[in-house]
């Protein structure tokens, strides 16, 4: 595999990424469900994950670029493992609601992992680190461009809306109203 | 509060890693992401209310 297609599926990677962010930001706002404090984690880990494809697209590829995405898969995978056995019992309704069977941390579990198998697969492909030192940095497409400012955007996004949901406190355990959106009695 | 705070990291490193120094951007996650488990692991200890 070359850099540069290397380079292109990172950028396909950032895009994947920002799909599951809009998702995220699509439940919060269509079913008016808030996320908790583990569901921000979550999606915190998903922001991590795309560090790796962003050095990887200004730097050109190399091992510890997906090293990075690794490490933020692992933490994020084994974050949606504790809500998942938080709501394992027979009964139990989980928390939020589900799409197409599956609770969000639900789905989180599976994103992660198929991130950690996805970034597996790309480190078998040695021939795209061969030039990593001694070659400049592989031309950025305004494909990979695009992918990069929209993932940065949308990261800044959950900033503001974070903001809105905690305040400067803590979150609620089982947030139901934007803290800085309610009103004073 | 450390949710945000979290959020605005990673735009910080992201912004590091697309504009700034590689070595940088690196550290930056490492902090980023001991951050992020020491959060984890301080809501993960409290006590649970569990119903059965």
């Amino acid at each position: 595999m070359s850099a540069a297609l290397a380079v292109t599926l990172n950028a396909l990677g950032l895009y994947a990424v920002a799909f599951v962010l809009v998702a995220a930001f699509a439940a919060q706002l269509i079913l008016q469900e808030l996320p908790c404090p583990l569901c921000l984690l979550q999606r915190i880990q998903f922001t991590m994950l795309a560090i790796g494809p962003i050095l990887n697209v200004r730097f050109g590829p190399r091992p510890s670029h997906y090293a990075v995405s690794l490490l933020a898969a692992a933490a994020g995978a084994a974050f949606a493992m504790r809500q998942l056995r938080l709501h394992i019992m027979p009964g139990d309704p989980g928390y939020g609601s589900a799409l197409l069977g599956y609770h969000y941390y639900t789905w989180a579990f599976i994103g992660f992992a198929v991130a950690i198998v996805a970034i597996a697969v790309m480190l078998l492909f040695d021939g795209q680190f061969k030039q990593a030192d001694a070659a400049p940095p592989v031309p950025t497409s305004a494909f990979a461009r695009a992918a990069v400012w929209l993932v940065i955007a949308l990261t800044a996004l959950n900033v503001a809306s974070t903001l809105l949901e905690c305040g400067f406190g803590p979150c609620a355990d089982n947030p139901v109203v934007y803290e800085w959106l309610k009103r004073s009695p | 509060m450390e949710f945000s705070a979290l959020f605005l990291a990673v735009t910080v490193v992201m912004l590091v890693a697309w504009w700034g120094s590689r070595t940088l951007a690196l550290g930056l996650f490492g902090a980023t992401l001991i951050a992020a488990v020491a959060i984890y692991l301080h809501h993960a200890t409290d006590v649970l209310k569990l119903s059965f």
